[in-house]
């Protein structure tokens, strides 16, 4: 039995719950006898610990961070974060130690009591840094966490146009408005966890592995959970440590974010700068392209940057038919918060790199960026020399122009930008759900959570259409690693294809039970009997998600931009729910804006974090933002249910658009997100 | 920490509290009341997720002391319902998609009470005005803007309903 006491619906994904302030979230739980977790954190970005005492600290507990979820990859022994900081500090945020007391005032007061000397080093703080220093983990030979190529390299084709550019994308923080959490129980031999998460089963993957605990004993619950955009997908030290001091203390740990912790803490995106050089012929037919992705994994293995290195390179042709391709791809280690996966995770990264390019040629030949584009694109499918399956690009692209008005736009407005990608969504490796039938009603779970993109929306709809029971009847709970024993999570536009993929195939299994113990399947037949259908629905396809974006702004002599157009022509597959496709592309596109126009972490050349607070990191207000103009494709995919992938198309397309609107409003080439407003003014 | 005796009256009820000095008023609202619709986001007063109504008037929650609340009147999300039915705004909200993972949503639902009080007819441009100390990261505001539009309609035609049996 768990401790805290909800009643059954309280556990099930319900916007009016949200709307009355009675929503369930994880700091809402009060359990007795509970303590407040407060972490003491590395000031210094690099550093040798030369003492250190009073709190929990890695003198208590040494275990290291397991990596789980999106983007997760094995590391390197030499670059595998300790759950507490273990001789040496890394980055500014960095866990060193814990306290723990009845309230959080106290638990804060008792941080005062922790005393650490701390032998400052000189930290490699940027890219350059960790090129030209030696490593900042002893044992290792550079800072190069990983090294990998994509497609084959080729001998430098003989065309007119050669050009070559250095791209960039600064970091940013994911700054969900609800900040990470845990609550941790450990009561009768099991380990009882409640978090705001992507997926419960990275979530205990992780702990068991970090804590070397039987997989038996471990149950993790997803509360209410108040966005994340990829950042609560995986393991982090706070969670280790609460885990562990619950079974030390034997009494329930709550453990709650600051925003300056999350700032300073949680993995941030971006962080990526790309060398580019495409070869073209004088029409503008590109003949090849060769690339050098740098990512700033920050200072260990356990985020999402070994894997980012590869994923950017792999995509950077976009939806272009470009016959030659070469990419390689190194990821850095520097003295930052390890990085980790933010709404596209690699793909606006990727997107970002081959449109910037796009436009470059479109100028150099005088040419409209539009023409340019299509005559580097196919009417048939494509795989690219990177290993990308390409559907026919051209067809989606020339309706788009249509949609989107560009050419009249591009008649009337100097400052206007145009995109174009394919967004390929994280079908593998599939995920899981779970139905209940009992009493008449339908319970389903599913193995990747929703942290506010409404799958009971999809669920309730799917269930529906398969089994003709009216959506009333059918509740979707929120994550729980008892319902579902195995899942993957949330994250990389996945769920409505993979989450609704496994719903339609576990209806159809108790669709096949109703059948053999009928005869026949009626609504009225399932309702009437007790059934329990898990499927782990595995998928190794690949589904393209194409779309566009326009944008056009004016700039102010200051450099602020107003951007005054920002519309989005996306192919969803079949939209499960209009308004819920819609709301999920206008929140992208307001976070697409965001990072082009002021978005950014900050540090000084000591790796000090000098971004203080959520509006120091930009995260855009009401006021900063348009109206979205939104209009949909529904070209069915090869699922079952018919949909695609939409949640990451905003944050790959809305970038890419307009830094372009910028540039030609400006008349400027731009190279950087954040655009700031001193390299715009007069 | 010796405490400090204050009276309050929230959402309707008169309460008396023995509260620390240094409590933040968010803080003895979710933890010695247990209304937890109040949210903490960002600890700079930046995000408005802990907004309620002091008098009526919109405050961030997170920049107030307990202390300070004395001899107020308080309302958060919990008290805008009566009886058990939605505000009309809360409908509206819901209605139109005014919220997607729900944190910031009680916050943006006082402020834009305030607003509608001050403005019973408020252009898009005053609502975006509005909500500059209220931070939504999932929406992008537009599904926002049109639940507060759609609200303060639902909010005249139930005040027009209720005058009817007047005339």
């Amino acid at each position: 039995m768990s401790s805290v006491r909800w009643e059954d619906m309280d556990t099930a994904y319900d916007a009016t719950s949200l709307v009355r302030g009675k929503g369930h979230f994880v700091d809402d739980i009060r359990l007795s006898n509970m303590l407040h977790m407060s972490v003491m954190r590395s000031p210094y970005a690099r550093g040798r610990i030369l003492g250190l005492k009073g709190g929990m600290s890695s003198a208590d507990f040494k275990g290291k961070l397991a990596s789980v979820g999106e983007g997760a990859s094995p590391s390197s022994a030499l670059s595998i974060e300790p759950v507490f900081a273990t001789g040496f500090v890394n980055y500014v945020g960095q866990p060193v130690a814990a306290v723990f007391a009845d309230d959080r005032y106290r638990s804060t007061d008792l941080l005062d009591s922790i005393e650490v000397d701390y032998e400052p080093l000189k930290p490699v703080v940027t890219i350059d840094d960790a090129l030209n220093s030696g490593p900042i983990h002893s044992g290792m030979n550079s800072n190069v966490l990983v090294e990998a190529t994509q497609g084959k390299d080729f001998p430098d084709p003989n065309t007119p146009i050669v050009l070559e550019d250095i791209l960039e994308n600064d970091r940013v923080s994911t700054n969900p408005i609800e900040p990470r959490g845990i609550v941790t129980d450990y009561h009768n031999g099991v380990l009882n966890v409640w978090i705001s998460t992507q997926s419960v089963n990275s979530i205990k993957t992780g702990l068991v592995e970090s804590l070397g605990m039987n997989p038996d004993d471990v149950r993790v619950m997803q509360t209410d959970t108040g966005g994340a955009f990829g950042s609560k997908g995986g393991l982090y030290p706070e969670y280790v440590i609460a885990a562990y001091a619950s079974m030390k203390y034997g009494k329930p740990v709550k453990w709650i974010e600051s925003r300056r912790e999350h700032l300073a803490s949680t993995n941030p995106g971006r962080g990526v700068r790309g060398r580019v050089k495409i070869f073209a012929a004088l029409n503008g037919k590109i003949a090849g392209m060769k690339g050098e992705v740098l990512v700033d994994a920050g200072a260990y293995g356990t985020g999402s940057g070994g894997f980012s290195a590869q994923y950017i390179g792999f995509m950077m042709t976009g939806p272009y038919s470009i016959e030659n391709a070469f990419v390689t791809g190194r990821a850095l280690l520097t003295n930052k918060v390890p990085q980790g996966p933010y709404r596209g995770a690699g793909r606006p990264e990727a997107s970002y790199f081959i449109e910037r390019m796009l436009d470059l040629l479109a100028d150099e030949l005088k040419m409209d960026p539009a023409d340019v584009r299509l005559l580097n694109m196919s009417d048939k499918p494509f795989e690219s020399p990177l290993g990308m399956r390409i559907d026919a690009a051209r067809p989606f692209f020339e309706t788009a122009v249509n949609e989107l008005e560009y050419r009249r736009e591009a008649k009337l407005t100097k400052g206007v930008g145009l995109s174009f990608f394919v967004l390929v969504p994280a079908l593998y490796t599939g995920e899981s759900a779970r139905i209940i039938v009992k009493g008449g009603r339908v319970s389903v779970w599913l193995g990747g959570n929703s942290h506010g993109q409404g799958h009971e929306v999809f669920v309730k709809k799917l269930v529906n259409e398969e089994l003709g029971v009216p959506e009333d009847i059918v509740t979707l709970y929120r994550g729980d690693t008892k319902m579902t024993m195995v899942g993957e999570g949330s994250w990389g536009s996945r769920s409505a294809m993979v989450g609704g993929a496994a719903v339609v195939a576990a209806c159809r299994k108790l669709k096949g039970d109703v059948l053999r113990e009928f005869g026949n399947y009626t609504a009225d037949n399932l309702l009437s009997g007790s059934y329990d259908e898990f499927v782990n629905d595995e998928t190794r396809r690949s589904i393209n998600s194409f779309g566009a974006n326009l944008a056009t702004v004016e700039i102010g002599k200051m450099g602020n931009v107003k951007v005054k157009k920002c519309i989005a022509y996306y192919d969803v597959g079949r939209a499960l729910n209009r308004d819920m496709v819609i709301g999920q592309i206008q929140g992208g596109m307001a976070q697409g804006i965001g990072q082009t126009l002021h978005e950014v972490l900050s540090y000084n050349e000591d790796g000090q974090l000098i971004t203080s607070s959520i509006s120091d990191a930009g995260v855009p207000l009401a006021e900063d933002l348009p109206n979205f103009g939104v209009k949909i494709a529904e070209n069915r995919s090869i699922l079952p249910h018919g949909a695609k992938g939409v949640g990451e198309s905003p944050t790959i397309g809305v970038p890419t658009a307009l830094i372009r609107a910028i540039e030609k409003a400006r008349g400027k080439r731009l190279r950087k997100t954040p655009v700031m407003p001193e390299d715009l003014m007069e | 920490m010796s405490l400090v005796k204050i009276k309050t009256r929230i959402n309707g009820k008169a309460i008396e509290s023995e509260v620390e000095p240094r409590k933040l008023l968010v803080h003895f609202l979710r933890e010695d009341l247990g209304l937890t619709g109040t949210h903490v986001g960002c600890d700079t007063s930046n995000c408005g997720a802990c907004t309620v109504l002091i008098n009526g008037r919109a405050v961030k929650s997170c920049t107030m002391l307990a202390v300070q609340a004395d001899g107020n009147e308080i309302t958060t999300i919990e008290g805008i319902s009566r009886n058990g039915e939605l505000h009309p705004l809360q409908k509206a909200f819901l209605e139109k998609h005014g919220l997607q993972c729900g944190y910031c949503t009680p916050g943006m639902l006082l402020t834009s009470l305030w607003l509608l009080k001050k403005n019973r007819n408020p252009s898009e441009e005053e609502i975006r005005k509005n909500l500059s100390g209220n931070l939504c990261r999932c929406t992008g505001y537009q599904s926002i803007v049109e639940s507060i539009k759609y609200g303060a309609q639902l909010m005249k035609e139930k005040e027009e309903e209720q005058e009817m049996p007047v005339r």
